[in-house]
């Protein structure tokens, strides 16, 4: 009988010790004073708005401060015109390989492959096919950035992903894996 | 007997023909007897005010300190206020308990246990608002240096508010267990003549299987005297530590080095006050005239007159000092207190303080029951305002005159405060009714040194030597 006593004791405690919660749900919170945000932020939801988010577009024709827009249009004829007049708005000295490189090994070398041989990792296990090494393609560095800017074809665009910048930077990364081909 | 002397100047502490059986029954009288109509008007308007007061504090906690009266300048108010002056109310008991043990003051057993269930009342009142004047007291276990997730945070052990949370604790626990160690020979009395078989059960949980042998009590006797040994640095450092709270502050009128003796000072004197009042009527509806005698209540006016004139010594000093420093803060901080928009609590404060102990320099007075009892609530109010002028008037009128403000408490600082005066009467007549309150076992021990009759019986026997006192 006392053992029982003492195995029910035990049972007690062990239950008032031991936390209950669901791994599937968030766990319970002790006064969650500033948990939850006051202010909007970014990808929150907020019924404020029509389509519930909190991250609005802006209105259309503003240009941010430090934001140059881009002038070709998403066209073949907008393709040809950059690769045949578009510059690189980086000169010698702002050209930074080791960043670009970082930059082309995360965004690019998945599909057109390291070396730019068109055998990245997707092509290799063969989850499609179909990406061209830049060897075999005549490309400028106008060409370069309004591909990466707009996309071609199977290739969506980058903008989101890379800064103005960034884009000039992996352009130039590009020309020096060709000319490495 | 013959070879007991003690000299014929002292009073009987025990008066009228008692022996050791009618202490027993004098101090079991109003444990086993019925509470009367009187206890229980007393005790409906305590719990009240209690009640009461849980709903303001409830209120408060609910909704937000903003309820106070407090702003952006006069941070601490009424709660600190109220705060110092119940820890200052509870110096007393551990005074009388520890300090006069030290000094072997046998006067102190009669009024020891009840002064030690007002210091653990008090302090539990005072407890309650540095919780609750937090902004978010459910977070007040943070001020414990708990191992934790948060990559083990701990408090700065810098901030005499953190020295206040261990002051306050250890003073609460020991002096809880100083007061139960006295009381087990006692509950075991009221365990031995139980007769109804519920306060059989309770008084024999209580008295801990106390049966009074002779290494008990000689265990007991050491003890006694060990945490009377600690409790008395205790009973200094803790309320040097509440006044610290102002005295490292930069605060003109705040902070000065005079502030921890002249605190404690200040508990001592509010304290002894608190416990007249509290015994004064005591020993009148408990039927304790014989042991509560009006030399005791003499010799407590005596200690509020010291004390009270150690305060006022210390007014002059500051007042001195603010003059003497040169500081315009702090002279102005000192003008402001006197002429400012405060000057009436200022004016109250010094009258209370100062003025009113030293009427007891007249024996008539100090001797007069009503006298006293007036004078130690003057005492306990002027100590109030003591508090609020340190806090309010330092606060209202600092640095920059652009932060200069006034105070208005509102309802529910005063509820708050109505709240643990009545939570503190309910546990003082709560206990007047379930505990000895008188240490029987103590007044016992003096009873052939000190009480009426046996100073009686020696006289009528050493009549021979009393004609040669230099045998002695």
């Amino acid at each position: 009988m006392r053992a029982l006593y003492k195995t029910a004791l035990l049972v007690v405690v062990a239950s008032l010790f031991t936390a209950c919660f669901d791994k599937s749900a968030p766990n319970y919170q002790y006064f969650p004073n500033m948990y939850e945000p006051i202010p909007y932020e970014t990808y929150g939801e907020s019924t404020a708005f029509k389509n519930g988010k909190e991250g609005q577009l802006p209105a259309e024709g503003s240009i941010p401060r430090g934001f140059t827009p881009y002038e070709y249009e998403n066209t073949n004829e907008g393709y040809e015109l950059a690769k045949a007049e578009l510059k690189s708005a980086l000169d010698s000295t702002a050209i930074d390989i080791p960043r670009a490189t970082q930059l082309y090994t995360i965004y690019c070398a998945i599909c057109h492959g390291d070396k730019g041989d068109g055998k990245g990792g997707l092509v290799q296990k063969e989850k499609f096919l179909g990406v061209p090494s830049y060897k075999d393609r005549e490309i400028t560095e106008g060409s370069v950035f309004h591909v990466v800017t707009y996309g071609l074809n199977s290739m969506g665009s980058h903008a989101n992903q890379l800064s103005q910048e960034e884009r000039w930077q992996v352009a130039h990364y590009v020309l020096k894996l060709k000319s490495e081909l | 007997m013959s070879s007991h002397y003690e000299a014929p100047i002292r009073k009987p502490l025990i008066i009228g023909d008692k022996n050791y059986h009618d202490v027993t029954v004098d101090v079991a009288r109003p444990v086993e007897g019925r509470a009367n109509k009187q206890w229980w008007i007393a005790f409906s308007i305590a719990l009240a005010a209690f009640l009461w007061g849980i709903g303001c504090v409830a209120y408060t906690v609910g909704t937000g300190i903003g309820t106070w009266g407090s702003n952006k300048t006069i941070g601490w108010a009424w709660d600190i206020t109220n705060f110092v002056w119940w820890v200052g109310i509870g110096h007393a008991g551990t005074l009388i308990s520890a300090v006069l043990l030290l000094f072997r003051q046998k006067w102190r057993m009669a009024i020891n246990r009840s002064a030690e269930a007002m210091t653990i009342f008090s302090v539990i009142q005072a407890a309650m608002f540095p919780v609750f004047h937090m902004g978010r007291p459910w977070l007040a276990y943070w001020v414990m240096p708990i191992p934790n997730q948060f990559g083990s945070l701990w408090v700065n052990f810098n901030s005499p508010l953190l020295w206040d949370v261990f002051a306050i604790s250890t003073y609460l626990s020991v002096s809880l267990v100083f007061w139960w160690t006295g009381l087990l020979p006692d509950f075991a009395m009221l365990r031995d003549r139980a007769i109804t078989p519920f306060t059989k059960r309770v008084y024999s949980t209580l008295s801990f299987g106390w049966s009074g042998r002779a290494k008990d009590w000689q265990r007991f006797e050491e003890v006694s005297l060990v945490l009377a040994g600690l409790a008395t640095p205790l009973v200094l450092s803790v309320h040097t530590i509440v006044s610290f709270d102002f005295a490292t502050s930069v605060i003109p009128g705040w902070h000065t080095t005079i502030l921890p003796p002249y605190f404690v000072a200040g508990a001592i004197f509010s304290g002894f006050a608190m416990v007249n009042t509290l015994l004064i009527i005591m020993r009148k509806v408990s039927n304790l005239e014989a042991y509560i005698t009006i030399q005791h209540i003499e010799l407590m006016n005596i200690v509020i007159m010291i004390t009270g004139s150690i305060v006022g010594i210390a007014y002059i000093t500051e007042l001195f000092i603010a003059w003497y420093s040169g500081v315009e803060y702090e002279q102005y901080a000192f003008l402001n207190r006197a002429t400012g928009p405060y000057w009436w609590s200022y004016l109250l404060m010094m009258t209370c303080n100062v003025v009113s102990p030293q009427v007891m320099w007249f024996k008539k007075i100090r001797t007069s029951i009503i006298a006293s009892f007036i004078i130690s609530l003057v005492v306990n109010i002027g100590m109030w305002f003591e508090r609020f002028v340190i806090i309010v008037t330092s606060l209202h009128r600092d640095y920059l005159p652009s932060s200069w403000t006034m105070f208005q408490p509102t309802f529910i600082d005063a509820g708050f405060f109505i709240g643990t005066i009545g939570f503190f009467f309910v546990l003082f007549l709560l206990y007047s009714r379930s505990f000895p309150v008188i240490a029987q076992a103590e007044v016992k021990s003096i009873m052939k040194s000190s009480s009426e009759t046996h100073k009686r019986i020696r006289d009528g026997i050493a009549h021979d030597t009393h004609s040669h006192p230099e045998n002695h």
